[in-house]
């Protein structure tokens, strides 16, 4: 364990550069959650890579005030999260106690529909959602430009994915599907005309994929672990 | 007329806004207050998201998105985890990267990532000679030479510590390291204090 949480630790220089991928971003903060060296050092590291971003500031092509200004007028703004709570007061959150308070932020931050249609309220309680993972997919579900498409599998049950093209990404939510021997996992994938990528596994939970207009999510029965290709014939396709 | 009397006319520089202070009002809908915001970040945001991407037409439409997202979210910044310029500039950065990955599934920039056009003076191209710049720059002197690298591959290039450790030919665990100390360098350089 202590040799797994120094390489963790040592990935808050590449976490504040964006330089890693989305598993081990999502690794990672789980980790800060319980690191409050890490916190701090990806606070002070992040400040220094907003340097870095400062020192190259360029002089924006002047029509975009206007659009920009023009589009806050049509956008509707995020409510607030409710108060940060101390650290203790987290880990009584990750320890289920509190748990009744995150769903009601994130009921707050979806809209009742999506939620209810997506199935997030038991996602959360069955998974624990980070906040980090809970802000993301709320911002996509509550997306202007939001579509939601629902599927029945072949392996029982359905796949709900709600896309925003504006975003670029996907939320794919998995219930009632037929449980699995462990040899065996659930794994989705962004289909597009050049092939298949992973967006990751599916444990029955809901994941976040990055996608583009006409690209479809799949879902197949791989082996546990997950493979780099599609090995079987999906149990559901379903368009972006 | 002496010279001290002379200076006493000159205008101070206007202070810098309080940032965190017009989010805060952004946050309640104040289109005045984005404003400002706007003229605040807007050049940093589309230095660093042109930086990485490259295309001015494509760095153009993330960087509005971007600046819309701050708009969108500006409720979600809280001022006792970093600086309003970091927060903003943490979702320009990870936009830009975002839009890096999303093409590279399409296999466009793996061919790119293969031959990776020369990063040495592209900031100093760019970029006015801001303050600011000559502190990065003094300070990124200061580094070893796969420190400086690593983290401008990284950064500005948008490539994974992965991708870096391939285009210097280094190991992974290596290149984390290096990004990691790279930066502490950074920051006790630039007295960066969070």
């Amino acid at each position: 364990v202590k040799a797994m949480r120094d390489d963790l630790h040592v990935l808050t220089g590449s976490y504040v550069l964006d330089a890693v991928s989305d598993a081990e971003r999502e690794e990672f903060e789980r980790h800060l959650y319980h690191c409050p060296t890490c916190e701090a050092e990806v606070r002070g590291l992040r400040e220094t890579a907003a340097r870095l971003a400062l020192a190259c500031a360029m002089t924006a092509p002047a029509r975009m005030e206007q659009q920009v200004l023009a589009a806050t007028y049509r956008t509707r703004q995020l409510p607030p999260l409710p108060a940060r709570r101390s650290r203790r007061e987290r880990r009584r959150v990750q320890a289920g106690r509190a748990l009744p308070r995150r769903l009601a932020v994130l009921a707050a931050a979806a809209s009742v529909a999506a939620a209810v249609a997506l199935g997030i309220t038991e996602l959360t309680a069955e998974h624990q959602l980070d906040q980090a993972r809970a802000t993301a997919i709320a911002r996509v579900v509550t997306a202007p430009d939001a579509r939601v498409e629902t599927a029945r599998t072949s392996a029982g049950g359905s796949v709900t994915v709600v896309a925003s093209a504006a975003l670029r990404e996907a939320v794919v939510s998995t219930s009632g599907m037929a449980s699995l021997p462990s040899s065996r996992v659930y794994q989705v994938w962004v289909m597009s005309p050049s092939g298949a990528r992973s967006a990751g596994l599916m444990h029955g939970g809901s994941l976040l994929a990055a996608v583009r207009p006409g690209d479809r999510i799949g879902i197949t029965v791989e082996p546990a672990g997950g493979t780099a290709r599609p090995t079987t014939t999906p149990v559901a396709v379903l368009p972006v | 007329m002496s010279r001290p009397e002379i200076r006493q006319l000159q205008p101070e520089p206007a202070p810098p806004p309080d940032l965190a202070a017009l989010l805060g009002q952004v946050a309640r809908g104040d289109h005045q207050a984005f404003e400002l915001v706007y003229a605040e970040l807007s050049g940093p945001v589309y230095g660093v998201v042109r930086q990485v991407l490259r295309d001015p037409a494509q760095s153009e439409e993330v960087a509005q998105e971007v600046l819309l997202e701050i708009w969108r979210t500006a409720s979600r910044y809280d001022p006792d985890r970093g600086s309003a310029a970091a927060w903003a500039l943490t979702i320009a950065h990870r936009r830009a990267v975002d839009r890096v990955r999303a093409e590279n599934a399409c296999s466009r920039r793996e061919q790119k990532a293969a031959e990776p056009e020369p990063a040495e003076d592209d900031v100093a191209e760019t970029v006015a000679a801001t303050l600011e710049h000559q502190r990065v720059r003094r300070c990124m002197d200061g580094l070893t030479g796969l420190q400086r690298e690593s983290i401008k591959l990284a950064y500005y290039g948008g490539y994974s510590y992965p991708q870096v450790a391939k285009l210097l030919g280094v190991a992974l665990g290596t290149v984390k390291t290096r990004i990691r100390d790279g930066l502490i360098r950074m920051r006790d350089c630039m007295e960066v204090t969070w």
